[in-house]
């Protein structure tokens, strides 16, 4: 692998990443009546999928990649909340999780949806966790899991199976 | 038996969970204190904010699209309804410009500068949305250069959506009053009841129900359902007669010593594309 070719994927991985986080932030603004429509409250997670893409692909090898993830973990609390640790804990404990599964389950697309699956009810219940130190949790753990987690499961459970080969052939091309 | 961590991981484990959740804790209570957040971190959010306005484009513009097409099934029938109404709105626009113009020389010939209902509103477009559990916060295009300042009223549409939470040099958070932080949601209000009014704060925001809550009333005044709420003007950071919502349903609290009253929030938080931030008079010259 020559060098160039390294570096295409240390390029383009964490700058697609760094796009993402605005993405999530701009499809909730632009399409929060739908998102949010009560008694529903759903979360656009793109930058957790790209991140699951990466332990998925096995591309974390080839780059820094818990530099990537505490960064963006960082600068996702500090763009959206102002209170720092709540979502760069989440975001290592979904990649971390993420990760040691990926160990025992296989590279098919099933098991690539149980893997991001568990990845994202491990983010979205360290967040629930995090309210609750800084006591703004006020949502019971059935509506929680109900209302928000269920659908922003399903939500961005269609993305991952929809970009999963292009982001692959992506992958294989940069690698 | 195989060991899954070491003492070794354990410990590491566990001094990161300690130093994180001191970290939150103590994040939370810094922004809590400050106005402005430290150079660094508005620096920072600044930088993002500018890559956010140029993404925030076409998602806006889809988003836009997406609700216009659900808009246009009901359309109809809102137009026949709406009809009705605007004659009515009409009279009262020439009520209204009249007692303002009554108002104005009865303050100069009090000599008063400005009062709780004087405010001047500057507009700013949403460029972002925090997509998170809890704080779900707006993040808008005007800051400190605009003169906004945290703790100032924001709205949008038919009323109050929330406060401005964090000031930065060309951007600001607003904390949305489904956010049940201390200081997102505790501003003044008043109820026009019956007979007379009920003053009181905001004290919670039920998310399962989208209810605002107003506990500890004590006051004996008859309120019911379909009562107009609007904010007082008490504690002088929000002007008065700022349109909340209406009251919902009134219960007892569980105690049975005062009343808990339930407000159905006049704006729809799910959709705010452009907001206005309502700046008090009183203190400006």
């Amino acid at each position: 692998m020559a060098f160039w070719q390294l570096t295409r994927l240390r390029v383009v991985y964490p700058a697609l990443l760094f796009f993402l986080l605005f993405v999530d932030g701009s499809l909730m603004a632009g399409m929060g009546g739908i998102l949010t429509a009560f008694p529903w409250y759903i979360l656009p997670t793109l930058t957790l999928v790209w991140l699951f893409y990466a332990v998925q692909f096995e591309v974390d090898k080839d780059m820094p990649f818990w530099l990537y993830v505490i960064l963006i973990g960082i600068l996702f609390d500090m763009y959206y909340t102002g209170i720092f640790g709540t979502y760069t804990l989440a975001f290592i404990a979904a990649v971390a999780v993420m990760k040691q599964l990926h160990k025992i389950l296989d590279e098919r697309l099933l098991s690539g949806i149980s893997i991001f699956l568990i990845g994202l009810i491990v983010y979205l219940v360290v967040t629930y966790g995090a309210g609750f130190i800084i006591g703004i949790a006020n949502v019971s753990l059935v509506t929680f899991f109900a209302f928000e987690v269920l659908p922003t499961a399903v939500l961005n459970i269609i993305v991952v199976t929809i970009c999963y080969y292009p982001t692959w052939s992506l992958f294989q091309f940069l690698k | 038996m195989r060991k899954i961590f070491s003492s070794r991981a354990v410990v590491t484990i566990i001094i990161s969970l300690i130093v994180i959740v001191g970290l939150i804790a103590g994040s939370n209570w810094w922004a809590k204190r400050t106005n402005t957040p430290p150079f660094f971190q508005r620096f920072g959010n600044d930088l993002a904010g500018g890559v956010s306005r140029i993404i925030s484009v076409p998602t806006t513009a889809i988003g836009r699209s997406a609700n216009s097409i659900g808009n246009l099934l009901d359309t109809f029938e809102e137009n026949r309804e709406l009809k009705s109404k605007i004659d009515e709105f009409a009279q009262d626009k020439v009520r209204l410009q009249t007692v303002e113009e009554e108002n104005k020389t009865l303050k100069n010939q009090l000599k008063l500068k400005a009062t709780l209902t004087d405010y001047k509103t500057v507009s700013a477009v949403t460029i972002s949305r925090s997509p998170t559990t809890w704080q779900s916060q707006l993040v808008i295009n005007k800051g400190l250069k605009s003169g906004l300042k945290k703790g100032m009223p924001v709205l949008s549409g038919a009323g109050i959506i929330g406060r401005i939470s964090e000031v930065n040099t060309t951007n600001s958070k607003v904390a949305l009053i489904s956010d049940t932080s201390e200081d997102a949601n505790r501003f003044a209000i008043t109820i026009k009841g019956g007979n007379g009014d009920v003053n009181g704060i905001v004290t919670n925001f039920n998310r399962e129900k989208n209810q605002l809550i107003m506990s500890q009333v004590t006051s004996e005044n008859q309120i019911k359902a379909g009562d107009l709420v609007e904010t007082s003007g008490l504690g002088g950071v929000i002007p008065a007669g700022l349109y909340v919502g209406k009251v919902s349903s009134v219960t007892r609290d569980d105690y049975g010593l005062s009343k808990r009253i339930n407000i159905e929030p006049a704006a729809d938080l799910g959709n705010v594309t452009t907001v206005v931030v309502a700046v008090s008079q009183i203190g400006a010259q």
